[in-house]
């Protein structure tokens, strides 16, 4: 039998898919424990895993260095990669949202936004191109987003909102929802057809403490 | 400024003694299994205009096109994709030639889009087309002829799923959405995107059982009993035919003793403005992407002039070859042929030796360094040659083994 392997996203997204693996009777002890060994496995079921940072989860994932990935519906989105995306997990939910200063609120259609700061400039992108018809200046940073309209840097950010805290701390408000962002599953699409059996009942498995 | 001319550009490749010997292998015995099915080999131009592929409508996104001019000033391309020339040619200059018309072709392609995962911008394709009838035989025929390049490849793992474009079409147009919602559930259901379809389909009234099947369309895909599960009566008519066209295909492929590499996926729907009947795609072992894809493009010769049913697959050779390797089945080479090296006064011999070999079609060369014994025994090794021989001054040979 060959291995299965899942890429796991390093980060918060950690535990909550160890946990559903586990629900699912995969053997994540070596996951679990404090090891250096980059690749780890369950020999009983012939599954191995590994941790990867989340953006590049979808990329081992299409390549089919991995079989099976869990990654932000974010990440997803920003990487635009060519995956079975199977299951909506359902944790680590946000929004993928526009904001920007009070003053703009309900006047996203009247005035013209021209430039956009943002740690997703392929979301931010394809929401000016395809919704909103416009062509802006994204600029891409790296973190601490909220920053960018509070010292003119941009006129509105597109960001992940959890609470809404740190906007409204800054002064910023919500402009429109892009996405409902959670956690999901993807599979290579070759690996779903070549071992459809077992990655079917992984899904199922998996699917039913959803 | 920055020294490009030791570097080839992005997602092009030089390729390599070894690697080079292995796919002209497996594009020779691609190239034998064609030519025994009765297809005959064309070969198109590297550059076309660009109105062949693009335009308004066009069948290839302009983004993934390597563009540049003629002389006139007129847009040319590198051609992205080998069966859009087929139909331009099958349409112009086959016009007459009686029908079924049937061809391959193995050459290259070129397309920004194709990087990664053992994708080149530059790449290999070989392929068939079979030109002038729409019919269940006509599409089992070219899924077995990708069934035999796959075998003849030396591939021996694999899968073919077999769709159905028209069947998404139907629950389409019975379901009464609009053309971009379409196109957004098409999308989705190609990603196997079940949370996608649902958010959609909850958005519109479409009536059960309609609304079950569609919102299933991701998952029907498997063994041929998922056929059983479809109900005609929820499905309208161009659906029904789709499923009919299916059976029918499967059937022949039975008798052809080609069922057990075939699968089905009613989910797969790539690219709906240029197929329009059966669709396939196949699949292997370590590597991440199909290897081979096709169907029926009937609409597709109309665009240059001529009526005409045409089906057809292509086989992508860089893929092939990554998956033979990754599955270590990749031939060695072998040691072989004779590598000569001779005294001073037995260039003539050696020379008249040298041309007998290669006479009787075997390698063989000449030392032409004259390097002496010892350091031809060791070059001769490294080359891959299976003897050595040195020609003495007396005419006297002397022969190793490597």
């Amino acid at each position: 039998m060959r291995y299965i392997t899942f890429a796991l996203s390093k980060g918060r997204l950690t535990d909550l898919s160890i946990k559903l693996l586990e629900g699912a009777g995969i053997d994540c002890t070596e996951l679990k424990g404090n090891t250096r060994k980059l690749i780890l496995s369950d020999e009983k079921n012939k599954i191995r895993f590994f941790l990867a940072k989340p953006a590049d989860v979808p990329v081992y994932v299409e390549y089919g260095a991995a079989d099976i990935g869990i990654v932000g519906k974010d990440t997803l989105l920003e990487e635009g990669r060519d995956l079975y995306e199977v299951l909506d997990l359902g944790f680590a939910k946000c929004r993928m949202c526009v904001a920007g200063p009070k003053e703009l609120e309900g006047k996203m259609d009247s005035v013209s936004i021209t430039r956009v700061a943002t740690k997703y400039p392929e979301v931010a992108r394809s929401y000016f191109r395809h919704k909103r018809r416009e062509s802006v200046e994204i600029i891409k940073l790296s973190g601490s987003v909220e920053l960018a309209p509070l010292v003119g840097l941009s006129e509105v950010i597109v960001d992940l909102v959890e609470t809404g805290r740190t906007l409204k701390e800054n002064g910023l408000v919500v402009l429109d929802t892009i996405y409902e962002i959670s956690a999901r599953m993807v599979v290579n699409r070759v690996s779903m057809k070549m071992e459809n059996r077992r990655i079917a009942k992984i899904i199922e498995d998996i699917r039913k403490q959803l | 400024m920055k020294r490009w001319n030791i570097y080839t550009p992005e997602g092009v490749q030089d390729i390599l003694f070894e690697s080079c010997r292995q796919k002209r292998l497996l594009e020779s015995r691609i190239r034998e299994a064609f030519r025994l099915n009765g297809y005959k080999e064309i070969e198109t131009p590297t550059i076309e205009y660009y109105d062949t592929f693009g335009g308004e409508r066009g069948l290839i996104k302009q983004e993934s096109m390597y563009k540049f001019c003629d002389a006139k000033g007129r847009l040319l391309v590198l051609r992205p994709d080998l069966t859009v020339p087929v139909a331009r040619v099958a349409a112009t200059k086959l016009k007459d030639e009686p029908i079924p018309i049937k061809c391959f072709y193995i050459g290259n392609a070129f397309s920004f889009d194709e990087l990664g995962g053992g994708r080149q911008n530059e790449f290999t394709q070989a392929g068939c087309e079979l030109l002038g009838i729409n019919s269940a035989e006509a599409d089992a025929e070219v899924v077995a002829m990708a069934i035999e390049a796959v075998k003849a490849a030396g591939i021996d793992e694999f899968q073919i799923d077999i769709g159905q474009v028209g069947f998404f079409k139907g629950l389409m147009e019975e379901s009464g959405l609009s053309e971009d919602e379409i196109e957004e559930v098409r999308a989705l259901i190609d990603q196997k995107n079940l949370v996608g379809v649902e958010q959609v389909m909850d958005r519109h009234k479409v009536r059960e059982p309609l609304k079950r099947l569609i919102l299933d369309l991701p998952k029907l895909f498997g063994a041929r009993d998922i056929l059983q599960k479809i109900n005609p009566e929820d499905i309208g008519k161009e659906a029904t035919r789709a499923i009919e066209n299916i059976k029918e295909v499967l059937e022949i492929l039975d008798d052809r003793n080609l069922a057990q590499n075939v699968s089905l996926d009613l989910g797969m729907v790539q690219s709906l403005n240029y197929y329009t009947g059966i669709v396939f795609r196949g699949y292997t072992y370590g590597v991440g992407f199909p290897i081979l894809s096709g169907g029926r493009y009937d609409k597709l010769l109309a665009k240059f002039g001529r009526e005409c049913e045409a089906t057809g697959f292509s086989l992508g050779i860089n893929m092939v070859m990554m998956a033979l390797e990754r599955q270590k089945k990749l031939s060695k080479q072998e040691p072989e042929g004779v590598f000569i090296t001779y005294e001073k006064n037995a260039r003539k011999t050696a020379s008249d030796y040298c041309r007998q070999l290669i006479r009787n079609n075997c390698i063989a060369e000449l030392d032409l360094m004259q390097m002496g014994m010892e350091e031809s025994k060791k070059h001769a090794k490294s080359r891959g040659f299976r003897k050595l021989v040195c020609i003495k001054n007396d005419g006297s040979r002397e022969e190793i083994m490597l």
